[in-house]
């Protein structure tokens, strides 16, 4: 089903979308767009690339409460945070993002344990994706279609969007997208020429340039298991690297996470929380043990599991190109140009 | 199988405290569960661990001391951390007294491979207090409904001293039976030891347990394994035949966390029992 609205009405959307759950898009904030819960429906805003921070803490977010307890009382007093996803719709995702809810669904909730945090949240919604204009380049850092990510790609969205002109077309990728388009007013019907339109874009966006060298799946990890013991190809790689993370938190699949306690006044929460295997403590273990002091590798470990580990393990690579990344390196870390290196080595 | 959301732990009153060791920080503790439906959904086998739990203060992976021929209760062999790094949950554990009250998630991981292990010969061997899952194995081998489903059991186990030796009054136990033969070594004896003195590699070299059917199972401190591993391999015993534990900081011990990975391997689900084969697959990075 394909239906369609303006660029104008947008707002009308973001209304409509309200009334069948809590919506999340992106808006304009002071240091960049983010997608946030809206409350004001004019906020909605698709003038974006990219978003700081990817989409997945809508459902893996940055804190989990899983156990609420007080101390001095007993365990068994303790309350647990079940699970509960509330009807959500995620609007405004770009392909590439779209694609990192695929590849996280396979680690949490498609092989060995079901964590129940992310499924029941990932159940609960629906997803918006969006073409941006693919009449504009790509920024230097993305890199999507080097790994088999289109630009326009619907797979992975209920309702796919497509921009023409100044016209929304809103097209039905799921039988959930279907129910959602179908249930909303303030749409017109798309004609044939739309139809053809939205097509046409979809192919378009497989040929949308990124970056050049292609990467293929199975051959940049057994590329990365040589490099594995070349300690000096990686000590190379992060010559600069800071140890920040922020790579990490950035990342649309970068899953890793700690669980802890905060007590205060004596009422404590055991929660989740992201980590990340730039930091030195995350392998640290009590006898002192540390299989990983080293910055080249913990930024080798990125890497690996990102580019070998993944693949050996759930058969994909971890990684949409995004270039988040990259963007937000504070030395200008590229991790596609070690790839790029790794490839030729 | 355990409940739903894997990551609540179920609650166990501690029932009995052992002080495995002279040095005092290592002790045995025996948990009973408080919901029934919680200890028939903990089905183990020897080799998995389970997240000790105390809210305030986090939760420590810790292998399963206990066999499940042992019914009623569940058992843990553990050491006080904090020579280097600060051990909140083993230190509050170590703090507490019979009566007080814990939470358990698990079990987790994949146990020793009983049914591979099964006609075989199993020479087992341990140093110092990592004994706890091979305890767990050699109580489960020799019970007497397992016994004949396995063939010699030889069980080869090494402290520093006769004092940080565990499980004293089994052991003891053990070297009076014929079904098993017990070696015990400790690297320095005292005025009252009578037993062997030497390190593990070079007692497992002097014993010499014969490779034919045979599968050896190894578990102690790395140095001992560094050293223990060529000598049942100059023995002949296939890479495939020698098998151990390994251990790697964790969190969730459900395979989410992402942290305890060796190359691909998740060390809590997708070990942490490995074979010398596979674990020469994967890059050292532990």
């Amino acid at each position: 089903m394909l239906k369609k609205t303006t660029v104008n009405q947008l707002s009308d959307l973001a209304s409509a979308l309200m009334e069948k759950g809590t919506l999340v898009a992106p808006v304009r904030e002071d240091a960049g767009f983010q997608f946030r819960e809206i409350t004001d429906a004019k906020r909605v805003d698709l003038n974006f690339h990219n978003t700081v921070i990817s989409p997945k803490s809508v459902f893996f977010p940055q804190t989990e409460d899983f156990v609420r307890y007080r101390t001095g009382r007993p365990m068994q007093e303790a309350e647990p945070v079940e699970p509960q996803g509330k009807p959500l719709i995620l609007f405004g995702v770009r392909p590439c993002d779209v694609k990192s809810f695929e590849i996280m669904d396979i680690h949490f909730s498609g092989t060995g344990d079901v964590d129940p945090y992310w499924q029941a949240r990932r159940e609960a919604a629906a997803i918006i994706g969006y073409a941006f204009d693919l009449g504009a380049p790509a920024e230097p850092e993305e890199f999507y279609q080097t790994l088999g990510i289109g630009a326009a790609d619907p797979e992975g969205s209920d309702i796919f969007m497509v921009r023409r002109g100044d016209d929304l077309l809103l097209k039905s990728i799921t039988g959930k997208g279907e129910a959602l388009l179908t249930g909303m007013g303030g749409l017109a019907g798309a004609s044939a020429d739309d139809e053809k339109f939205f097509d046409d874009t979809v192919a378009a966006g497989r040929d949308f340039k990124t970056r050049f060298t292609c990467v293929d799946a199975e051959v940049i990890t057994k590329k990365l298991e040589d490099l594995f013991h070349n300690t000096d190809f990686w000590e190379k790689a992060s010559n600069a690297c800071l140890s920040c993370g922020v790579c990490t938190f950035a990342c649309p699949t970068c899953y890793c996470f700690d669980i802890c306690d905060e007590t205060l006044f004596q009422q404590g929460t055991r929660r989740r929380v992201w980590d990340a295997c730039m930091f030195t403590d995350f392998t640290l273990e009590a006898s002192g043990h540390n299989p990983r002091t080293k910055v080249y590798q913990r930024l080798r470990q990125k890497i690996n599991h990102k580019y070998s580990y993944h693949v050996r393990k759930y058969g994909v690579i971890s990684c949409v190109g995004c270039g988040r990344c990259t963007r937000y390196c504070p030395v200008n870390i590229d991790i596609f140009s070690i790839v790029e290196e790794a490839m030729k080595a | 199988m355990r409940s739903t959301n894997p990551y609540i732990p179920m609650p166990v009153e501690i029932v009995k405290i052992t002080d495995e060791v002279d040095t005092h920080d290592i002790k045995s503790f025996r948990f009973k569960f408080l919901n029934a439906e919680d200890e028939s959904r903990f089905q183990y086998l020897p080799g998995q661990f389970a997240e000790l739990s105390i809210y305030g203060k986090g939760e420590s992976p810790i292998g399963i001391a206990s066999s499940p021929t042992e019914p009623g209760y569940v058992e843990f062999t553990v050491q006080r951390a904090g020579a280097i790094v600060p051990g909140l949950v083993t230190a509050a554990l170590h703090d507490m007294e019979e009566g007080g009250k814990i939470g358990l998630r698990g079990p987790l991981g994949h146990p020793w491979p009983i049914e591979f292990l099964e006609k075989k010969n199993i020479v087992v061997v341990g140093g110092g207090f990592a004994f706890t899952t091979l305890r767990s194995l050699v109580t489960y081998m020799l019970h007497g409904d397992n016994r004949p489903r396995f063939g010699d059991i030889t069980v080869i186990y090494g402290a520093r001293t006769p004092g940080l030796l565990c499980y004293k009054d089994e052991l003891a136990a053990w070297e009076k039976r014929s079904d098993i033969k017990t070696i015990i070594t400790v690297d320095k004896g005292n005025e009252t030891w009578k037993g062997r003195e030497g390190f593990v590699p070079a007692v497992c070299k002097d014993v010499a347990p014969s490779p034919e059917n045979a599968v050896a199972v190894i578990c102690g401190p790395p140095v001992m394994i560094k050293f223990t591993l060529p000598v049942f391999f100059d023995l002949g015993f296939s890479k495939e035949n020698i098998l151990t534990s390994l251990e790697m900081r964790m969190k969730c011990g459900i395979g989410k966390c992402g942290r305890c990975n060796v190359g691909y391997k998740y060390v809590c689900s997708d070990g942490p029992v490995f074979s010398l084969a596979e674990l020469e697959e994967l890059p050292r990075d532990f």
